[in-house]
C-alpha cells in the first residue's frame, strides 16, 4: 500500500496497540490528538493506520449490516431434560423475521382496550414461528386428524375439535401441540388456502370466561382472542381484520361460544 | 423492553458475527438459535445493567468454541475452506478486494478472527471484547495488533522483513 521503507520494523515510536486503539477510536481525546500529531511525522505508522482502517472498512462490507437476512426466522424449542420452570421459560417461541420488523411489531402490541393476554402473545408468536415452515408446519398432518384431535384433547384435558373453514376456502393442514404456560399447554391447528395463505388456532384451557373478543396486532399479523367454557382461543392471520373477525365469530359459535355477545 | 424482547433485537447482529466467525450460514444458523435458547433459559444470570450484547456474545462463543472442538479443526486448505461456500464479494473497498480480505479472515487462527470480527464488525469497545473473550484488555489489545499485521501480511501487504508464511499469500491488490 505504500513503498515506505522499513528498515526498523518494531521500533517505531508508536506501538501497535497504541495505533490501534486509534483505529479503534479507543483514545481519550489528548491521547488521540498525541498519536494524530505523531503520525504526521511517521510515515511507516501512517501506512499501518490507513490499512487497518482499511482492513475494518472491508470487513465491515464483508459482514454486511447486521439486518440484510429479513426471512430468518427462529424456533427455540423446550428441552426435556431441563427442569420444568427453566424448560418453561424456553418455551418461549421467538421468531426474528428481521429486527426491524419484530421490535416494530413488539412495540405495536398495544391493544385498542387491555393490554394482550400472554396467551395472545403466545399464540401470535407461534403463528409467526410456524406458518413460515414449508416443510413441517405441523406436527400432525390432518390426514391423520382423529389420532391429532385425540391426542391434543388428551393433553389439554378439553374436548377439542377442529372448526371447518371449508367455506372461507382454507382447509386443515394439521397440529401440534405447543408450550403454554405453568396452567396448560397449548394447540395450534394450521389451515391454509390455495394461495398458501395460513391461518391458525391456538387453544388452551383458561380458568375464567370472557364475554368479549380482543385483538392483538403485531407487524402484518392479527390474532383475535376469546374465552368460552374455559377454554381460551386465538385465530392468528396476515388477511384483512374485518375478514379474520368474520371467520373467528363462525369459530367461534362452531365451538360453543357466544360471539353474539361480542362487542 | 422486556428481557425477551432485548435478546430478540440482538439477534441479528450475533447471526452477523456467527455467520463471521464460522463461514457456515447453516452452523451460525444452529449457534444463533442455541444462543438465544440458552440465553432464555440462563436469563437469571444475566446481570441488569450490564452489556446485553456482550453477554449473548459471551454465550455464543462458548458454544462455538465447544462445537468448534468436536468438529475439530476447520480444514484450511483451499477446497474445504469457508470462501469455497460463501457468497464471493467481488466489491473492493478502499483498495481491498473483499473476495481477498473474506479468504484472508479464514487464514487466521481462530482467536485472531474473532477479536477481530468483535471490534471491527460488531464494534465493541476493548473492555466488551474482554468480557466477550474472557481476557484482559491488554491480551485484546495485542491480539487485535497481531491478527491486524497477519490480515495484512495475508493481503499483500506486509513489509518484506515478516517472515514467511506456510498459508497461501492471497492476490496482491493492485
Amino acid at each position: 500500500m505504500n513503498d515506505a521503507p522499513h528498515d526498523s520494523p518494531g521500533t517505531s515510536p508508536l506501538d501497535a496497540a497504541m495505533l490501534g486503539a486509534y483505529v479503534d477510536g479507543e483514545l481519550r481525546e489528548t491521547e488521540r490528538a498525541q498519536v494524530a500529531a505523531r503520525l504526521a511525522h511517521d510515515e511507516q505508522a501512517r501506512a499501518c493506520v490507513g490499512a487497518w482502517r482499511a482492513q475494518k472498512a472491508a470487513l465491515q462490507a464483508l459482514c454486511g449490516p447486521a439486518d440484510h437476512e429479513p426471512s430468518a426466522f427462529i424456533v427455540l424449542r423446550p428441552r426435556h431434560t431441563w427442569p420444568r420452570r427453566f424448560a418453561l421459560a424456553a418455551c418461549w417461541l421467538l421468531t426474528a423475521a428481521g429486527v426491524g420488523w419484530f421490535s416494530a411489531s413488539l412495540t405495536a402490541h398495544v391493544a385498542p382496550t387491555a393490554p394482550p393476554s400472554a396467551f395472545a402473545r403466545r399464540a401470535d408468536i407461534a403463528y409467526a414461528v410456524y406458518t413460515p415452515e414449508a416443510r413441517h408446519p405441523v406436527e400432525v398432518a390432518a390426514t391423520d386428524e382423529a389420532h391429532m384431535i385425540a391426542w391434543l384433547s388428551k393433553r389439554l384435558d378439553r374436548h377439542l375439535f377442529a372448526p371447518s373453514l371449508e367455506e372461507y376456502g382454507y382447509t386443515l393442514v394439521g397440529g401440534r401441540l405447543l408450550p403454554g404456560d405453568e396452567a396448560s399447554p397449548a394447540a395450534q391447528f394450521m389451515y391454509q388456502n390455495q394461495a398458501g395463505t395460513r391461518l391458525t388456532l391456538y387453544i388452551t384451557r383458561a380458568s375464567a370466561d370472557e364475554a368479549t373478543v380482543r385483538v392483538l396486532r403485531a407487524g402484518d399479523r392479527r390474532t383475535l382472542y376469546w374465552v368460552a367454557q374455559r377454554t381460551a382461543y386465538a385465530l392468528s392471520g396476515t388477511i384483512p381484520e374485518p375478514k379474520l373477525r368474520a371467520i373467528a365469530v363462525d369459530v367461534c359459535s362452531e365451538l360453543g361460544g357466544e360471539p353474539q355477545r361480542w362487542r | 423492553m422486556t428481557f425477551e424482547a432485548d435478546v430478540i433485537s440482538g439477534l441479528a447482529a450475533l447471526r452477523r458475527y456467527a455467520r463471521a466467525l464460522t463461514g457456515d450460514p447453516a452452523w451460525a444458523d444452529d449457534l444463533v438459535q442455541d444462543t438465544a435458547e440458552r440465553a432464555l433459559v440462563r436469563a437469571g444470570g444475566f446481570r441488569a445493567g450490564t452489556n446485553l450484547r456482550a453477554w449473548l456474545f459471551t454465550i455464543l462463543r462458548n458454544l462455538y468454541i465447544d462445537q468448534y472442538r468436536a468438529r475439530r479443526e476447520i480444514a484450511c486448505d483451499d477446497e474445504t475452506a469457508p470462501w469455497r461456500t460463501m457468497e464471493a464479494p467481488g466489491r473492493e473497498i478502499d483498495g481491498l478486494v473483499l473476495r481477498d480480505v473474506q479468504r484472508a479472515l479464514y487464514h487466521l487462527p481462530l482467536e485472531q478472527r474473532e477479536v477481530l470480527l468483535l471490534v471491527c464488525v460488531e464494534e465493541l469497545s476493548y473492555q466488551e471484547a474482554a468480557h466477550v473473550l474472557e481476557v484482559p484488555v491488554g491480551t485484546i489489545m495485542s491480539r487485535l495488533s497481531r491478527a491486524r499485521e497477519h490480515m495484512r501480511m495475508l493481503l499483500g501487504d506486509e513489509p518484506a522483513h515478516q517472515k514467511p508464511s506456510p498459508l497461501k499469500v492471497v492476490r496482491r491488490t493492485p
